[in-house]
């Protein structure tokens, strides 16, 4: 175990990394590839899929963000929408720059329950990010899965988050399907067009043994929901990512409590029975 | 056991003030109002003061505080972490038991889940408490309805107990043993245990009057608000009242809720300082989010959580207690009318029309 860490987790004091790459995504959304200063941060660093950290811009303030690289053979990274003063201050930094990292925190996705089960992935626009670690490490264990389908929409065909990645998932994996939609008529686009629930016919989900993972702004989510469960998936077959003011990450501040629980700790990862128990709005 | 007369008993205070800075009770001259604060002299502290307007939770956790300066040369590209939460030791003297146990759910929470927070602990570790039982009710007290006093029973260096012309002197700890010795002070028998449950007879008997109202139902109301049975018309006349003041979280003191914010320091060019900050759930910013969402945005959704975290079994499992310690002062200083009392009583009242 590496000075300033407790079981692979950064608690209290930030590790200062550089940004090796940045990576436009879509408007006001860039991914950011980061390197620890410090090589000991980088080889024991310990990833689970559904987590988030909480990054330091030097000057302006921590925020939390999602972790969208896979827990294995992927390049460190956090894709970041430009939405308020800390964050911006972040799409102003160039690559040799500075920031402060802490985390991984929260629970993470239930892989080992999940085994051998069909796996149906819905995102609405940046609700990719919190998603893109398990799909990544779903497809790299492919055989551990049943059918996996990967359903994302977005605005236009500009606002598909991770092009590559799409590439990839749509290039014919057995069993691994990737379906996109629009939300308007977009000249050139010859896909589907019509909210993301509408993929949920066309791609022709399972229902039997599978389970659902939905990331998206809370229309969105609430409609998917709504269809999946019309379609007969049970709620404790239905996971999704919570998202919270954070300001400290370890349990502490209580600036994420939702019903009994605190997303930090408890969350991001829920399944939708322990939404509705939670008594709270999305 | 050990006996101290009543007009040495600040002479402990006096003890520690060599090693410690002393906190203490102490009626402020021109408003008549009692505080809890750092002493400059010890002999202002006033073990007859009713319970201070505020909670001791400062010294533990301060309304604002440093947890972290960095400095970032953009220039150079270097930046340089400093963990600067340097805590002096405190003494915290004549603290009532409610107060005491307002701290130990601090304890629990902040050192006692997944993650322990260094800040607190690092005031909390150096910290010498000695406790004041109370032998009579103040007017806003329940502590009794909340298991946490009149008198002191544990998380204590010292404890005294008001005897008449002594004080009783319990050590709860090797620390507040060795001081009672150092001190040379007498030792107390059987008679003197027989005076004290005496007097924590007489005491509870204080009690009575204000308590009797929701002694019986508080459980009661924890059980309907643990299982959501609590009715929805009742959070929302409580959120009707709410000013969204925050004053009930201010003077809390099991209270902890916080902000963070960086912000630039004189000390240098380019540095930053990290300050936590006391926050009120009831505010509407508590939980929105960069962006504009806000989870939380009607006033009951926001009051409903400090009624749920003071009086629901699943926050009481992080504090190992009820997180209401019955000090009575959200009752006393809440312009709109719903202190903890007066949200049983609402509650209470919901389940009785009920049926
Ligand atoms: S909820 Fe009110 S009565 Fe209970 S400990 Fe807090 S301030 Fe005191
Ligand atoms: S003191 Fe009363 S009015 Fe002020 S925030 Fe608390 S509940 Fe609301
Ligand atoms: S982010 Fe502070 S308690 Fe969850």
């Amino acid at each position: 175990m590496s000075e300033g860490m407790i079981n692979g987790k950064i608690v209290t004091i930030p590790e200062i990394a550089t940004i090796e790459e940045i990576k436009d995504e879509i408007r006001d959304v860039k991914t950011f590839y980061l390197k620890f200063d410090r090589k000991e941060i980088n080889d024991n660093l310990k990833i689970m899929s559904g987590q988030f950290i909480m990054a330091t811009i030097f000057g302006a303030g921590e925020f939390a963000v999602s972790l969208p690289p896979s827990p294995e053979n992927d390049r460190f990274h956090i894709t970041v929408r430009a939405v308020g003063k800390v964050t911006r201050a972040l799409h102003a930094l160039a690559v040799g720059d500075k920031v402060g990292i802490r985390g991984p925190f929260g629970n993470g996705f239930p892989f080992e329950e999940l085994k051998g089960k069909n796996i149906v992935y819905v995102a609405g626009g940046i609700g990719l990010i919190p998603l893109r670690s398990s799909i990544v490490h779903v497809l790299q264990h492919k055989k551990d899965f049943g059918d996996v389908y990967v359903l994302l929409g977005a605005r236009t065909p500009e606002d598909h988050m991770y092009k590559e990645n799409l590439k990839e998932w749509q290039g014919g994996v057995p069993g691994f399907n990737c379906f996109l939609s629009v939300d308007i008529e977009t000249p050139g686009w010859k896909g589907e067009v019509g909210f993301v629930h509408t993929l949920l016919d066309k791609a022709k989900i399972p229902i039997e043994n599978t389970v659902a993972f939905v990331c998206g702004p809370p229309v969105m989510f609430n409609t998917v929901i709504g269809e999946l469960m019309k379609r007969g998936l049970s709620d404790e077959n239905i996971y999704s990512t919570l998202e919270r003011h954070m300001k400290c990450g370890i349990g502490k501040c209580q600036h994420c409590a939702v019903g009994r629980t605190l997303v930090c700790t408890d969350g991001p990862v829920y399944t939708f029975r322990q939404i509705k128990t939670l008594g709270e709005q999305i | 056991m050990f006996l101290i007369k009543k007009s040495d008993v600040l002479k402990l205070a006096q003890e520690l003030s060599k090693d410690y800075q002393v906190y203490g009770p102490f009626v402020e001259k021109t408003s008549g109002q009692a505080f809890f604060d750092k002493v400059a002299d010890v002999a202002e502290i006033s073990l007859s003061a009713p319970i201070p307007s505020n909670p001791p939770k400062q010294a533990v956790f301060p309304q604002m505080e440093r947890i972290l300066s960095y400095r970032y040369d953009a220039a150079k590209k270097a930046a340089e972490m400093n963990p600067d939460y340097k805590v002096v030791p405190k003494a915290l003297f004549g603290l009532r038991p409610c107060d005491l146990n307002g701290m130990l759910c601090l304890d629990r929470f902040f050192m006692g889940q997944e993650f322990v927070d260094d800040v607190y602990l690092a005031h909390r570790k150096s910290m010498f408490i000695v406790t004041n039982s109370c032998t009579t009710a103040f007017k806003q007290c329940l502590c009794v309805c909340m298991d946490s006093g009149p008198f002191a029973k544990e998380g204590f260096d010292l404890n005294l107990v008001d005897l008449g012309d002594n004080y009783l002197v319990e050590a709860g700890s090797d620390k507040g043993k060795a001081l009672a010795e150092k001190m040379g002070l007498a030792a107390a028998g059987d008679a003197e245990a027989k005076q004290k449950s005496a007097a924590l007879d007489k005491a509870i008997k204080t009690f009575e009057p204000v308590a009797i109202d929701n002694k019986a139902w508080i459980s009661r109301v924890i059980n309907r608000v643990t299982t959501g049975f609590a009715r929805e018309d009742v959070w929302e006349y409580v959120g009707d009242q709410c000013f969204e003041c925050g004053a009930c979280t201010f003077v809390c003191p099991s209270c902890s809720c916080f902000n963070v914010v960086d912000v630039s320091s004189a000390a240098c060019d380019g540095c930053t300082d990290r300050l936590r900050t006391w926050d009120s759930c009831s505010y509407e910013g508590y939980a929105r989010m960069a962006g504009g969402h806000n989870p939380r945005k009607p006033v009951e959704d926001r009051r409903n959580k400090r009624f749920f975290c003071k009086l629901s079994y699943s926050q009481s499992k992080k504090y190992l207690r009820p997180g209401c310690v019955g000090c009575g002062r959200c009752q006393w200083v809440c312009p709109g009318d719903i202190g903890i009392p007066n949200v049983v009583t609402y509650v209470r009242r919901e389940i009785t029309k009920q049926g």
